[in-house]
């Protein structure tokens, strides 16, 4: 029993991680139409940016964190000044220039940062709470807390907050939010940095947990794809739900499976899919016309 | 208040021409109605007027502004509104978000919360969905929205285009009752329709477009009464 709920405890906190990165993609997905493929590009640079700040510039990790979400929204800004062109043409389009903007982020990141990757100590060094028996590390409800606190504020800047309706309306008819008077481009690239600044936040808590490499992005961005698929895609409960699904499933087969572990996660994950394929919280898929 | 003035307007996808030369002059607090069959350029026209198109030729002043040189999303700023063939409501976004959103480039203060009244007078229906999503709305209740989504910026022209497609003959009564009162209320209109009849209720001059020229112009009332346009347009 008391294995069961440190399992349970693990599979959350990696859940609230991959929780982060489907916001991310719902969010770029709900408010400019476009499934983001340097998501998980971004991640790493992200978790490298936070782990540079932390370990080499010796700031605190509470500073070292936000410092990172920031650049990485920056990174973001870029990206998508770069891909716009793409965008203006067709939506299809900036979708495979995503694909190459992550390719040029992995290859930007082994020439700052070699390939061979970096640990990075965990932040908290108080001893694991005892709670009946089990053992829960502090950080691991430390990521829990930081994700639960970011999914609050992201939910209440889209409905609460004049842009945040603005964005969704973008996503919604491009053409009748230009007529009432909202810029689109501007809207799109705040929602490709906000998306950033979430990879880039789930990046740098995830560090710690496990190995920041310039790979890293591509095993955690396939998880947090898969929970926002789980979840809804485009919609933002769903990716909460969704992330921690994956992340307590994920878990579980690790414990159970070992090495079969992912093999294990992905056939429950598409059996789920296959019953239910617009997701937990499924919506109408938004249409671009 | 600014007069439209529109001056041989030409719009061309690729090699097709759309629309070949368009002239016409909304005054302010007149009506003014683009009639003609499908394909006949009226709502290029309209698009290429809201720059959502590229112009091929000519020029569209309103007031002393070069409307060649404004981005689509500064024309709302203008006091242009516009209300999208189809109706193009925020679907996933409730009643009042839509119409908050019209009101997206003033301050959402006390003078939108005034304006919001005044859209749910003219539309009580739309308040009594506010919450709903828009996307859940009639057909008809989603155009009376995207109406009142335009209004809720102010504006002192407002470019309809098609707002009876689809409607059952109530409804379409409801739409023009209500863009009478508009009138009265001096807001200028420019109307593209197919539906003839509606427009000659609603507009005081009116256009017929045919394969992108203007076939033929004058008076609502006088069209109304021409043969050449009950035999076509009316069915009679």
């Amino acid at each position: 029993m008391q294995s069961f709920f440190q399992t349970l405890v693990s599979g959350l906190s990696f859940g609230a991680v991959y929780s982060l990165i489907a916001l991310g993609f719902s969010l770029v997905y709900r408010t400019m139409g476009l499934v983001n493929f340097a998501h998980g590009a971004v991640l790493m640079t992200g978790a490298y940016l936070a782990s540079t700040f932390y370990l080499s510039a010796r700031l605190p990790f509470a500073v070292a964190v936000p410092a990172a979400v920031l650049a990485t929204g920056v990174v973001g800004l870029l990206i998508e000044r770069v891909l716009r062109p793409l965008e203006s043409k067709d939506v299809d389009l900036m979708l495979i220039g995503t694909i190459g903007a992550g390719t040029v982020l992995e290859a930007v990141a082994i020439l700052i940062w070699t390939s061979s990757g970096r640990g990075v100590p965990s932040p908290v060094r108080a001893a694991p709470l005892d709670v009946g028996g089990v053992r829960i590390p502090v950080y691991n409800l430390v990521v829990i807390a930081v994700a639960a606190v970011t999914m609050v504020l992201l939910t209440l800047f889209l409905q609460r907050t004049k842009r945040g309706a603005a964005m969704q309306a973008v996503a919604m008819d491009p053409e009748a939010a230009t007529a009432v008077g909202i810029h689109v481009g501007r809207s799109n690239a705040v929602a490709f940095a906000i998306g950033a600044g979430l990879a880039a936040l789930a990046g740098s808590l995830a560090s710690p947990m496990l190995f920041v490499s310039p790979t890293m992005g591509d095993s955690l961005g396939i998880q947090g794809f898969a929970a926002a698929i789980l979840g809804g895609f485009g919609s933002i409960p769903g990716a909460i739900v969704g992330g921690l699904g994956i992340g307590v499933i994920g878990s579980f087969a690790a414990q159970w499976f070992q090495g079969y572990s992912d093999l294990v996660t992905f056939v429950v994950f598409t059996v789920l899919v296959m019953v239910r394929p617009t997701g937990v919280f499924g919506e109408k898929t938004v249409n671009r016309a | 208040m600014s007069t439209l003035v529109v001056e041989n307007l030409a719009v061309r996808y690729g090699g097709v021409s759309a629309v070949r030369s368009v002239s016409f002059t909304v005054p302010p607090g007149e009506s003014v109605g683009l009639i003609g069959a499908n394909g006949a350029g009226k709502t290029s026209t309209l698009r290429a007027l809201m720059g959502l198109v590229p112009r091929a030729a000519g020029t569209a002043r309103f007031g002393d502004r070069d409307l060649g040189k404004v981005p689509a999303r500064h024309m709302v700023r203008l006091g242009i509104g516009y209300v999208p063939e189809g109706r193009h409501v925020f679907a996933g976004l409730p009643v009042e978000k839509n119409l908050l959103l019209g009101a997206y480039a003033s301050k959402w203060d006390s003078s939108c919360r005034a304006r919001l009244s005044e859209v749910y007078d003219l539309f009580p229906v739309l308040g009594q969905m506010r919450g709903r999503l828009a996307g859940a709305l009639s057909g008809g209740q989603q155009q009376m929205l995207a109406i009142g989504r335009a209004l809720m910026a102010r504006p002192v022209l407002l470019l309809l285009d098609e707002p009876s497609m689809g409607l059952s003959p109530k409804l379409v009564e409801v739409i023009c009752s209500a863009l009478q009162r508009l009138r009265a209320e001096g807001l200028s209109l420019l109307l593209v329709e197919q539906n003839a009849m509606l427009t000659f209720e609603v507009t005081g001059e009116c256009l017929v477009l045919e394969n992108g020229s203007v076939a033929m112009t004058g008076t609502s009332a006088a069209l109304r009464d021409d043969p050449r346009v009950r035999k076509i347009y009316l069915g009679l």
